[in-house]
């Protein structure tokens, strides 16, 4: 029993950081507001220290490395800001690394690692989000393979993604699976979104009879399996970067709370500011447990995975959405200013606070798991 | 991190609960459970305290010396959760354990540990704990309870109040002022008390749950030799602290997550049977999300104190983040006892005695109780206060 991370995890994420601050800032991310928001700078150098790697096995030239390694990275990608599509491309590895063929897995991982290649999730559809039971989007059998319809919103960077990792329902009995498609095949059509994150980019990908093979559907058969296990490690990793945007704007807040002089003294020293970093403070800890629960499941602990992960999400997306909230409030007029920083990681916290379910359908999963535990199922 | 436990924490475990099955009475839980009756019912904690220390499951963790079995700490976890799982009563001398006991270990000369320690483990001696007053609640560190030096003595003159467990106590571990003149963090001193004393009384106080676990203790001329000082003379503050942090830190918590839990299993069972019109309570879906935030804040508690655990087992100490346990808990269970009543719904006016009320009234006794949680031992302005300016760094309040 032991519920800390090991000196290796802690220097990881200390060489993250690290290189973070050299290579990154607020005011980089503000200029990626305008063009295609891509730092390519940014994205050699996260590969070169292994990011990509990180969940890519060994013998396709990845680190080989778990979820639970990469629990202290995403939450330092949350802090930072790191745009994507890292985060997401780390997701598309894991699921290849689970479920793909030998083909599929050897076509890309090896490239994943090395940062060459973008692969996308393409998961959220704007009425059912990205609960498979309200999918809509389509594979229809055919006798190349399958015919896939349907429109997906906030695909993360498609424009500048080799391959999207698609959510549809296969066939006649509606089995729920992944496939990869290529984004410039034809019948695809992109349409980029107006974000609430204003440094992000995603699109409306609108997939019209696109025509696939069964050696682009993820793992050659349709697996509901990969798809739970893309949207649970989606889940969790918003939660360990919700985590870390909250633990940045705590220290904003208390930074600003301590040298922030009114009344003759630093609001820092008024009970009504500090007891609300305080609670914040709880907030982050706890958000903290929650996510990195959710990252130990989805490594070491299959059974627990539903509900570790639906716990952090719905924790962290509270939490965060609390912290960010509060520490606008606890700068006054000045924090409702565009020039300062704290609503980028509010817009950021927002925006990852619906991704991969919200926190009302994440609770409602673990109220129906728990029933189910008592033997009463509702 | 690895939340599994070796061959031999499994072992443990299940002979733990081999002989807590084994010495509860029978029909436990079900049948039979504890007396109504206030006396009756510490005496039976008393007893089963006494049992447990006759089957060698007292003092896990201690050091041998002192009576203990130098057992790991996870090994004291595991039991803690076993006896919290089979609904064994909480003890009497939980004080005694869980405050007495690590304040001598850290502050305490040898022959206090030697004389004071394996009688708790025995329970031979249950303590109570003497820090408020009346004029010294959040503000702890303004006690005037004095302790003037005479001899080879120590006088004491004052009132506590709010002393958990005084009328069933041996003992008292206090907070005295042994120097008005100095600033009044640095003229406390930690006393350690024989209630058998002359000159002490103890008056009950009935609380909004309608027990009467607390009383307030007068002292009037009490003579406690100078060998019954802990730490050095005026040196108390920084010694309550550490009485503080075990009080407020995971050890304590972990046992409670377990009480809690169980509570809201029953909670969930009650939700899913009471009716509300023509469906069951649980398929309303405001109430099924305040379920739920209850089921993943609990299951959370338990994390957040294997945390902390983790961290005690690398050896270090508890400091001032223990605070963050105990504001966090303390609310978690008030909104968790709030939902209980808002599953009861209609029936919430109702008490134990009434045969119409679901869960036989725990719902309603334990939402006054848990009216307590964020006042005692440190209310939340005080927790909040110390993560502030002790973790945070934030400046001191004027």
């Amino acid at each position: 029993m032991n519920f800390d991370f090991g000196p290796d995890q802690y220097m990881f994420q200390d060489s993250v950081r690290g290189f973070l601050a050299d290579r990154w800032s607020t005011a980089r991310l503000r200029e990626l507001m305008t063009g295609d928001g891509f730092d390519s700078t940014l994205w050699q150098g996260l590969a070169e220290i292994g990011l990509p790697a990180i969940l890519v096995p060994e013998v396709h030239g990845g680190l080989g490395l778990g979820f639970v390694d990469l629990a202290l990275v995403l939450e330092e990608c949350g802090r930072a800001l790191v745009p994507g599509p890292l985060v997401e491309t780390m997701l598309s590895a894991d699921a290849l690394a689970r479920f793909g063929t030998p083909a599929q897995q050897s076509a890309l991982l090896p490239a994943i690692a090395e940062g060459r290649c973008r692969v996308v999730p393409a998961v959220t559809e704007a009425e059912g989000g990205c609960d498979p039971e309200l999918m809509q989007t389509t594979a229809t059998k055919n006798p190349g393979g399958w015919t896939l319809s349907g429109r997906k919103i906030l695909v993360a960077y498609a424009g500048l993604a080799d391959r999207l990792l698609v959510s549809a329902r296969f066939g006649p009995s509606g089995q729920a699976g992944l496939v990869l498609v290529d984004p410039n095949a034809t019948g695809v059509t992109r349409r980029p979104h107006a974000l609430f994150d204003v440094a992000a980019r995603a699109d409306e990908v609108v997939f019209d009879a696109v025509q696939v093979t069964a050696a682009d559907v993820l793992g050659g058969e349709p697996s509901t399996a990969a798809l739970h296990r893309l949207l649970d490690a989606g889940a969790a990793a918003s939660a360990l970067q919700m985590t870390g945007i909250a633990a940045r704007m705590l220290d904003l807040a208390v930074e600003y709370a301590g040298q922030r002089v009114q009344f003759g003294r630093p609001i820092g020293a008024f009970q009504a500011i500090k007891h609300r970093c305080a609670d914040m403070m709880v907030l982050v800890e706890t958000s903290r447990t929650a996510a990195y629960y959710a990252a130990w499941a989805l490594s070491s602990g299959p059974d627990e995975v539903a509900q570790a992960v639906s716990m952090a999400k719905a924790y962290c997306g509270d939490a965060a959405r609390n912290v960010c909230n509060e520490t606008i409030q606890i700068h006054g007029g000045i924090g409702f200013a565009w020039e300062l920083d704290l609503h980028l990681y509010l817009r950021r916290a927002k925006s990852l606070e619906y991704a991969y379910g919200d926190a009302t359908a994440h609770r409602e999963r673990v109220l129906t798991a728990a029933l189910l535990a008592r033997g009463k199922a509702a | 991190m690895d939340f599994t436990y070796s061959a031999e924490e499994d072992r443990f475990r299940q002979d733990a609960r081999t002989w807590i099955r084994a010495n509860l009475p029978a029909g436990w839980g079900l049948t039979v459970h504890e007396s109504e009756d206030e006396r009756e019912r510490y005496m039976f904690r008393l007893e089963w305290e006494k049992q447990l220390y006759a089957g060698g499951w007292a003092g896990l963790a201690w050091p041998r010396e002192y009576g203990g079995r130098g057992a790991t700490l996870v090994e004291q976890a595991i039991l803690a959760e076993e006896l919290a799982s089979a609904g064994a009563p909480e003890g009497l001398n939980i004080i005694g354990r869980n405050l007495t006991a690590p304040t001598l270990i850290h502050h305490g000369t040898e022959a206090q540990r030697l004389r004071f320690l394996p009688p708790i483990l025995s329970c031979e001696e249950v303590w109570c704990q003497g820090f408020s007053e009346p004029n010294a609640g959040s503000d702890l560190a303004s006690v005037r309870t004095t302790a003037v030096r005479d001899g080879d003595h120590f006088v004491v003159n004052g009132q506590k109040t709010w002393t958990s467990f005084a009328h069933y106590a041996q003992w008292c571990f206090m907070l005295v002022r042994t120097d008005p003149a100095a600033p009044k963090h640095k003229g406390i001193s930690f006393l350690l008390v024989d209630m058998r004393t002359p000159g002490i009384t103890v008056r009950p106080l009935r609380q909004i749950s309608g027990e009467s676990e607390f009383n307030e203790t007068f002292f009037d001329n009490v003579r406690v030799p100078v060998e019954n000082l802990v730490g050095g003379l005026n040196e108390g503050w920084k010694i309550a602290m550490t009485t503080l942090a075990h009080e407020r830190g995971p050890e304590d918590a972990l046992g409670r997550q377990i009480r809690f839990k169980r509570e809201l299993g029953v909670m969930l069972d009650v939700a899913s049977s009471q009716r509300r019109g023509n469906r069951a309570a649980v398929d309303d879906s405001a109430l099924r999300q305040k379920l739920a935030t209850s089921v993943i804040e609990i299951e959370l508690m338990r994390l957040n104190c294997l945390r902390s655990f983790s961290k005690m087992i690398q050896g270090k100490q508890l400091g001032p983040e223990s605070s963050f346990q105990k504001l966090y808990w303390s609310h978690v269970a008030q909104r968790m006892y709030e939902t209980g009543m808002e599953t009861l719904g209609p029936t919430a006016p109702l008490a134990a005695g009434d045969p119409a009320v679901p869960g036989a009234g725990m719902f309603q006794t334990s939402f006054l109780q848990s009216r307590a949680f964020t006042i005692y031992s440190g209310t939340s302005e005080i927790q909040r206060n110390i993560i502030a300016e002790r973790v945070l760094g934030l400046p001191k309040s004027p």
